[in-house]
């Protein structure tokens, strides 16, 4: 039977998944770029700042699928309105922000990931709304407990 | 905080442990110690008047306000 707690292991699962996959494209991708320049006939003086931008949106990739991770352990051990979580909320809408800053900025060379920066500045707005409700809970709770 | 909860000191006054104080009002010994400590931001109207009958007093006999300035 389907239930949160397995949910919650499902999420952690392709949580990790992702991560590997993340990490193999980053050190695959001058590769990967090349084969996609000749199959699609592009000039190929963009293979470098393609590779450049892939790589440099993989750090902040990273680092928010590594709070992920994280945030997803603590849900599983039951503890969800923590400071902690708000952190790693709070971890993952910057690096939001700062894939869509540089989707930005190569969006000058390759008028695609423009819709990336746009679809990342849209996350880390969401994350950023998340976070703050998720601070307020954090508030009401600590109230709550401390009411006798 | 500017109200106190000296608890304690009716506890003491008649000679009462704890723990018994915890069975008899019904909450657990965590949260009578989170009120003995003066750590509780509120406290129900229940709760007090299960002290008050417990402890056979008023709510100003374990409540005192004193001003922070």
């Amino acid at each position: 039977m389907w239930n949160s707690s397995k949910s919650v292991l499902a999420s952690s699962v392709c949580t990790k998944i992702v991560i590997v996959i993340v990490i193999l494209t980053a050190v695959a991708s001058p590769y990967l770029v090349k084969n996609y320049i000749s199959y699609t006939m592009k000039d190929p003086d963009i293979i470098t700042p393609l590779v450049m931008t892939i790589i440099a949106c993989a750090v902040p990739g990273l680092m928010a699928l590594f709070s992920l991770d994280r945030l997803l352990t603590n849900i599983k051990r039951k503890e969800v309105f923590i400071e902690k979580n708000v952190r790693h909320l709070r971890v993952i809408s910057w690096c939001s922000f700062a894939v869509s800053v540089i989707s930005l900025i190569s969006g000058f060379y390759y008028l695609l990931f423009l819709i990336i920066a746009v679809a990342a500045a849209f996350f880390g707005l969401i994350l950023r709304v998340v976070k703050n409700v998720i601070e307020q809970a954090l508030i009401i709770k600590n109230e709550n407990d401390f009411t006798i | 905080m500017a109200i106190i909860v000296n608890l304690d000191v009716i506890m003491a006054k008649r000679k009462i442990s704890a723990g018994d104080l915890s069975n008899i009002i019904g909450i657990t010994p965590a949260n009578l110690s989170i009120l003995k400590n003066n750590k509780a931001k509120a406290i129900r109207f229940s709760t007090l008047e299960e002290i008050c009958k417990a402890l056979d007093c008023q709510p100003g006999d374990i409540l005192e306000f004193k001003r922070e300035d």
